[in-house]
């Protein structure tokens, strides 16, 4: 299977090992990631101007098509701005007209054909938990875990049809697999506060304390995530003290995933992961 | 004279290079925060010696300028210097001699075909274009050492073809008198070595075997076959009817000032030309510190030399994540190539006017801090340090982000009427227009439920106005400016709760978020508003 990667723009430098381990675990899927010229999904500029924000992902949408491939994500709010986008393409004949004439003064062409997967979402409907499963061969010890949704993937589900916006569960099912257990908690759906990170930096943080708390209080280990800007959001390294008082770290989802397949150390990150300190194997 | 110019200009260089380093200095003393110097030796070594970062971003262009750098360090170590190295390293160089003949005039074609490479790619690069004015910038440069290859081509020709200068060779370094000998080795010159003489030689196999002799005696141990000076020999056997007028005003004795002459003003001009990238670029990687980590504590202020690194080369404008904003906005400033000028020029010349600024602030803006340009900069410049750290001296010098704009502005110089005018004309692009349209809100119920679910209400305290269900009903009466200033829609997350469990079906957050593109543009207006009145008091 050959699918177009689309990083985000943060990943490169805030994130790097979501990067390392995102791609190790699409290689060992037998997964061929393309990486083309892609420019930003958009969703920063949404804040401004909504032209701007849809042609963004348009271009992308183009590139994408010119090559014939479907695009696949790490990031939820790269992951909801492009079906947003898309959506919004195909609603609005005015705005289509538009966004056709500025693809035209570079070349660019966009059918409307191209599929927007998320990580999640292409494990859990392309490949499937069962399969996945069948290739595990590392257990990890039974710590309990959250999981962090990531608004912009489940909401508005009009959109984005990733899962039930009020009680998802592909993210549980896809943890459970690896011998992590997850733990209900009431801020699953709710947002990390990294969109206000820039402007309002308290604001921001009271919301991450807010959700390390109710973590807290459901008894978890860890908060695992699988979207770019709520990972940075629990490592920031000004906020990095608020997770060592709660006792909780965030992971990756990738990087769970990635050592319950045995795949090596070095391939997932740099940074080293509480949870291969904790791997019984 | 040519020691004494020599001289003059290497004094001239130096002051140069001192008075840079001191406005330097200077520069990063005022205003902006100080910053420790550090060393990357590793980037210093590799984007030094092999312009490695350069290679990274474009091979064709690392070509290219290998072509030039590698012709021209060869031109200026064993041409220039010959008398400090190849005298001293070879017992028998002589200039005329092979391989250096040759390698001298191989040096030169690398760098000519660089520069008109250079000149070609200027003229053609489709991302620097909306800068006409940094297009051509250090093109004096590049002028200036086509000249300078152009003259020392143009001096060797004129000294293949002279006559004179073959008659002082041959007093100095034969005891050939006038007669059929020097006539002999004369023929064989003019067949072989394409010298030019006034009277007609009658060449014959024996006149031109008896020259061979001569030419074997006397002249073998310092010229090489002249064939391998490639280039200036094409231009010798082309020249034609022009030669005997320059033999006559003797050109190879005028044309070896102007050589070397222009090759001083080079010297001259390194401080104050593009030419001083050769020093600021080991300097900007020496600076280059992009590592997460780093990033978070120290976002300092770049060094002003690194400023200067830059070549305008506008690969970083290739590879930018919002180049489609630009497309646009039409905003110059969201392209690094052109926001790394006006920085350059905000911190040398001190002064911007307000609207360059203005739209540098709303430009740097827009940046996604993707790394792509930093990444990419073949002069290993700290770009993304640079867009980080901008907004905070932007705001000092009155140039604050939307944000902090709308949050310090009173609700009275909002209401402004020519701002609905301009919205009315369109001039903000497409929008769902989801706030101009009744139906998209009249069927509020004031439930509170978006409010109840709003984590920004929950945890914000003082620091919130309005909530959500608030903001429909100042919609339902008409006060859409209002409900676009109110510190609800700028602290908004984005996160669609109160749109997913809004049982009327608003599409609460899409509006909110329409009503902060009308705040942002708003303030935009404002700030253009605001800033041309600056100019005007200027």
């Amino acid at each position: 299977m050959k699918l177009a990667y689309f990083p985000g723009c943060k990943i490169n430098f805030y994130l790097k090992d979501y990067d390392t381990s995102f791609k190790s675990l699409m290689e060992k899927l037998g997964v061929d990631l393309v990486q083309l010229p892609f420019n930003c999904c958009g969703y920063p500029a949404r804040s401004t101007s909504f032209e701007v924000s849809v042609f963004s992902s348009i271009r992308n949408f183009a590139l994408a098509r010119k090559y014939d491939l479907d695009i696949i994500t790490p990031c939820k709010c790269c992951f909801g701005q492009l079906k947003y986008a898309s959506y919004q393409w195909h609603e609005n004949k005015e705005l289509k007209q538009k966004m056709d004439c500025l693809l035209a003064d570079e070349n660019l062409f966009w059918d409307g054909k191209t599929k927007i997967k998320h990580l999640l979402s292409f494990l859990y409907d392309d490949i499937g938990v069962l399969e996945i499963k069948k290739k595990i061969n590392h257990k990890l010890p039974e710590k309990k875990i959250v999981t962090q949704y990531g608004c912009h993937a489940l909401r508005p589900f009009t959109i984005t049809g990733f899962d039930n916006p009020h009680a998802p569960q592909i993210f549980e099912e896809l943890i459970n697999i690896t011998g992590f257990k997850t733990v209900e908690w009431s801020k699953s759906t709710e947002c990390c506060g990294n969109p206000i990170y820039e402007t309002n930096k308290n604001l921001s943080l009271k919301i991450l304390n807010s959700k390390l708390n109710a973590a807290l209080e459901s008894g978890a280990d860890h908060i695992c995530t699988a979207c770019t800007h709520c990972q940075i959001q629990y490592t920031d390294l000004s906020f990095q003290n608020e997770c060592q008082k709660h006792h909780i770290t965030p992971v990756l989802f990738t990087q769970i995933l990635g050592a319950a397949l045995g795949i090596k150390k070095e391939k997932l990150g740099e940074d080293r992961l509480p949870i291969f300190d904790l791997r019984v194997s | 004279m040519f020691q004494i110019t020599l001289y003059t200009s290497l004094i001239l260089s130096t002051a140069g290079l001192l008075f840079q380093v001191y406005r330097f200095q200077k520069k990063g003393a005022s205003g902006v925060p100080k910053l420790k110097l550090s060393l990357n030796l590793k980037l210093v070594l590799f984007n030094t010696i092999f312009q490695s970062k350069l290679f990274r971003a474009s091979k064709t262009r690392w070509a290219v300028h290998f072509l030039v750098l590698s012709g021209f360090s060869y031109l200026v170590f064993f041409h220039a210097l010959d008398e400090l190295t190849a005298f001293n390293l070879f017992q028998y160089y002589q200039p005329t001699l092979d391989p250096f003949q040759f390698l001298r005039n191989f040096a030169g074609f690398l760098v000519l075909a660089g520069c008109i490479g250079f000149l070609f790619r200027r003229s053609f690069n489709t991302r620097i274009k909306p800068d006409n004015k940094l297009k051509y910038k250090g093109i004096f440069s590049i002028i200036l050492i086509l000249l300078v290859i152009g003259s020392g081509f143009m001096l060797e020709t004129v000294k293949i073809i002279s006559e004179p200068a073959f008659l002082e060779m041959v007093e100095d370094y034969s005891d050939l008198d006038e007669g059929t000998d020097l006539d002999h080795l004369k023929i064989y010159w003019e067949k072989n070595y394409h010298v030019v003489f006034k009277e007609t030689l009658l060449i014959t196999e024996d006149a031109l075997e008896q020259g061979r002799r001569l030419n074997n005696d006397y002249c073998l141990d310092c010229h090489s076959k002249i064939n391998s000076a490639f280039v200036s020999k094409a231009f010798a056997t082309h020249l034609g009817k022009p030669a005997n007028f320059l033999n006559h005003y003797r050109a190879d004795n005028w044309l070896y000032p102007i050589h070397y002459l222009l090759s001083f003003l080079m010297l001259i001009s390194l401080p104050f030309s593009r030419f001083f990238h050769m020093l600021l670029i080991p300097f900007a990687s020496a600076q280059h510190k992009v590592t997460n980590k780093h990033f978070q504590k120290e976002a300092v202020f770049i060094h002003p030399a690194t400023f200067a690194a830059c070549t305008n080369c506008g690969i970083c404008s290739e590879v930018c994540s919002v180049y489609p904003n630009f497309l646009i906005t039409g905003n110059k400033q969201i392209l690094p190539h052109s926001k790394i000028e006006s920085a350059r020029k905000m911190i040398f010349t001190g002064h911007l006017n307000p609207e360059a600024l203005n739209q540098l602030q709303l430009g740097n803006d827009e940046c996604t801090m993707c790394n792509n340009c930093t990444n990419i900069c073949p002069s290993g410049i700290d770009l993304q340090g640079l867009w980080k750290t901008l907004p905070k001296t932007l705001h000092k010098m009155g140039y604050p982000d939307n944000y902090t704009f709308v949050k310090d502005k009173a609700l009275q110089d909002w209401g402004n009427k020519e701002l609905e005018k301009d919205r009315a004309a369109g001039t903000y692009g497409l929008t769902q227009n989801l706030t101009g349209r009744v139906y998209s809100f009249e069927n509020c119920v004031q439930c509170t439920i978006c409010t109840n679910v709003c984590p920004v209400v929950a945890y914000s305290g003082n620091d919130n106005d309005m909530t959500p269900q608030q903001i429909m009903n100042l919609l339902r009466l008409g006060k859409k400016q209002t409900a676009a200033e109110t510190r609800m829609v700028w602290n908004c997350l984005t996160c669609y709760l109160c749109q997913e469990h809004c049982p009327s079906e608003i599409k609460v957050a899409d509006i909110i978020i329409e009503l902060r593109n009308i705040s942002n543009q708003t303030a935009e207006r404002l700030k253009i508003m605001t800033t041309a009145d600056k100019a005007n008091t200027l």
